[in-house]
């Protein structure tokens, strides 16, 4: 016996085929007007996992962006203000030379101290130098200046390494402290400033032509070795950069590969789709409109 | 032995009232068509007893033997055990798609996103330990992240209490449902002893059987008096003419299948899993932060104090003095160094520490997303898949019960046809009859 189409069948029928379509015709819609293939995590499980992960590396990755560009202007805030006190203490060594021969007279040496001692007040004032409201070598005391203008020259800072990330789990030393640089108290170029200050008030030309000049040269040294390694953490730095920005436009493509709708595809789906939707309509307007009924008398 | 003359009339008055009682079911179809749980019926017609003649026997016409009810109890049978499939995965995925709509993954408002933004601001505090502003900032976003946490605990809890709430109601459903098989039950046998076919009746009870299928998993067994005795997850809801009332889940000691049985697994199953896995992941986030943050200092030079409170996903806060007073984020690693951001350093690593049972934070948040995105993948297939099958059976069964207008046109005009050809052998008789009474041996009148 053949199986019997009854017009219950034929109507349930239809109005499921009818219901399947539309519900793919919804689906797609959804996807156009999202722009996104994920819209639930029952779409796709393990895509949208993938596509947390890569959210969070994006987060991540951006983040640690922000932290080098922090840390770059950290950096040449840093190198200005070491420069100008590599500038200033080259102008004292100047200065000794001029003052610490026999040509120039006591008073003369007096004018001079006095230029000295204006001088170590700029390599103070280099050495209050903030950024973002911050001094920056104050070591971790960064709310405090680390030399008082017109004042005694004890250093305020300390000596602690400020660190940041800028990679998963790569840290960077930020900061480089005042006393191992400008010094402070009975040591460093402040003190040698002090010396030749008072060296040249007092004529002590040996002083100045030994001792002082070469404990100038030291800091000097001392002032070239620091700008090298800011130099070199700036490098360490634009080098991250540029990794991060290329690891970044490799995430946001792999993300937008896991979770962005293909919309050349979805707009053929779509037509597609609605094609069938309105065959399905005419379908079923067809097929349950004529029975025997129409043609009996 | 001699054949009366009136034997015809007898046959063609036989075929006149057949045809008119077949007709008669015909239009009982027609007019059920679009009756729900309606089986088809058919006049059984059968020649009637013969006349034994020393030639042979002779027909005497037609019989109605009886109004037959077309149905295949083995479709019944197999539609059954797919609807009560089909009702538990209904059921569940009803509950998933609400959680699946709380998570609201992948985007930017959900949890996934909030965690994201805390951890960054972490970092923004680890730039700029000194500034009130940054450490403002990570006050509010760990807020929200605590926020996100505690709504997506309650509403997987309101899936939960709703699903209960649905038992109750479903078990009333049950009930009343089984109080009317019940009732049925009753004029069944009253029928059936008076020795008639109570086709609509058991029409009715099918329906209500194939309901009690999609409730739970059902067994129905029907008794030689006609009467159905109705097992409900081992619980034995109606015997006869008496009905049971289920009074809580717990009676139903072997449910299996079902909305009932989906309700319950959603309830005391699914849920509390995801909810013990939010418990622990924003358990281990607490703890480890609380841990490090009781290492650092604050801006006042003073150890750490909790930085989150609570212990689960459901009342995770940041701690009222921290969101007052920022400068309490123990963010240095020694006192009284306000640009020291060491702590604040270790507490952004723990973004990649792994916290939850070998996971981190972010990895485990994601499993729980991965789990439920499977979970109601695998209930939505089930249930399109369950569905596809009971409509095909379905329509098997409308196949067999349903009614054809077709069918029943074509049997209006063949039973019509019948019924005109017999009138017109009753004329046939008569006219011979009239003949033979009113016009034989008249001869010479």
């Amino acid at each position: 016996m053949t199986d019997r189409i009854t017009n219950a069948m034929l109507t349930r029928t239809v109005l499921a085929d009818l219901a399947g379509v539309a519900d793919r015709l919804a689906r797609t819609n959804a996807k156009l007007s999202s722009g996104k293939e994920l819209t639930r995590p029952s779409d796709d499980p393990f895509a949208v996992s993938r596509a947390l992960a890569y959210h969070g590396d994006l987060d991540a990755n951006r983040q640690y962006q922000r932290n080098v560009e922090e840390a770059s202007s950290w950096q040449t805030v840093t190198d200005t203000a070491l420069a100008s006190v590599g500038d200033l203490t080259l102008r004292v060594r100047e200065l000794v030379l001029q003052g610490g021969t026999g040509t120039v007279d006591a008073s003369g040496r007096k004018a001079i101290a006095t230029e000295v001692g204006q001088l170590i007040e700029a390599v103070k004032s280099a050495g209050n130098t903030q950024y973002a409201d911050r001094y920056v070598f104050s070591g971790s005391l960064t709310l405090t200046a680390p030399y008082t203008p017109n004042g005694a020259d004890t250093y305020f800072g300390d000596t602690a390494a400020l660190k940041r990330e800028i990679g998963p789990g790569v840290q960077l030393d930020l900061n480089v402290d005042g006393s191992s640089v400008i010094g402070g108290g009975a040591s460093g170029l402040l003190k040698t400033l002090r010396d030749v200050e008072s060296h040249l008030l007092a004529g002590d030309t040996n002083s100045l032509q030994s001792g002082d000049l070469a404990a100038l040269d030291t800091a000097q040294d001392a002032i070239g070795n620091a700008r090298a390694v800011v130099g070199a953490r700036a490098g360490r730095l634009d080098a991250a950069q540029e990794r991060l920005s290329q690891l970044e436009e490799q995430t946001v493509r792999l993300l937008s590969e896991t979770e962005d709708a293909d919309i050349a595809k979805t707009l053929v789906d779509l037509s597609t789709q609605q094609a069938v939707y309105q065959s399905a309509l005419k379908a079923s307007a067809a097929i349950i409109q004529p029975s025997l009924l129409d043609f009996l008398r | 032995m001699p054949i009366s003359t009136f034997l015809g009339v007898q046959t063609a008055l036989r075929g006149i009232l057949a045809q008119q009682r077949a007709l008669d079911v015909t239009s009982h179809n027609i007019a059920n068509a679009n009756t729900v749980g309606f089986s088809r019926r058919e006049a059984v017609l059968s020649p009637s007893e013969p006349f034994t003649t020393v030639n042979g026997q002779l027909g005497t016409g037609v019989d109605v033997e009886g109004y037959r009810r077309i149905r295949d109890n083995f479709l019944d049978v197999q539609l059954r055990a797919q609807t009560m499939r089909s009702g538990f995965y209904r059921a569940r995925q009803d509950g998933l798609d609400q959680i699946e709509g709380s998570v609201r993954e992948p985007s930017d408002s959900g949890l996934g996103a909030l965690l994201g933004r805390y951890w960054s601001s972490w970092q923004d505090v680890v730039n700029a330990p000194e500034n009130i502003a940054t450490r403002q900032t990570l006050a509010q976003n760990a807020a929200a992240l605590a926020d996100g946490f505690q709504t997506l605990s309650s509403q997987l809890q309101t899936v939960a209490s709703q699903a209960n709430t649905n038992i109750g109601l479903t078990i009333d459903e049950v009930n009343s449902v089984s109080t009317r098989v019940a009732a049925l039950n009753g004029s069944i046998i009253l029928a059936r002893s008076a020795g008639s076919e109570p086709s609509d009746l058991l029409d009715e009870r099918d329906v209500l059987l194939d309901r009690l299928n999609e409730l739970g998993n059902t067994t129905t067994s029907e008794a030689a008096d006609g009467s159905a005795t109705v097992q409900i997850g081992g619980f034995t809801t109606v015997s006869g003419i008496a009905a049971t009332s289920i009074s809580a889940l717990s009676d139903l000691t072997s449910l299996t299948s079902g909305k009932l049985a989906g309700l319950k697994d959603l309830r005391d199953v699914t849920v509390p899993g995801y909810v013990t896995d939010l418990d622990a992941l924003a358990g281990a986030l607490i703890t480890a932060t609380n841990t490090q943050h009781a290492l650092g200092y604050d801006l006042a030079g003073t150890f750490g104090t909790a930085f989150f409170t609570g212990t689960t996903a459901a009342d995770i806060a940041v701690s009222a003095g921290i969101v007052a007073d920022p400068s309490l984020i123990a963010a240095a690693g020694a006192a009284g160094a306000p640009g020291d951001s060491t702590n604040a350093l270790a507490l952004a690593g723990l973004r990649r520490t792994a916290l939850v049972s070998g996971a981190t934070v972010d990895t485990a948040y994601s499993q729980l997303i991965t789990r439920l995105g499977s979970d109601a993948q695998e209930t939505r297939r089930q249930s399109a898949n369950t569905k596809a099958l009971a409509d095909s059976l379905e329509g098997r069964r409308q196949s067999v019960s349903g009614v054809s207008l077709d069918e029943e046109m074509t049997n209006l005009i063949r039973y019509q046809r019948g019924f005109q050809a017999s009138a017109r052998a009753l004329t046939a008789m008569d006219e011979m009859i009239d003949l033979l009474i009113n016009r034989t041996g008249r001869v010479g009148m």
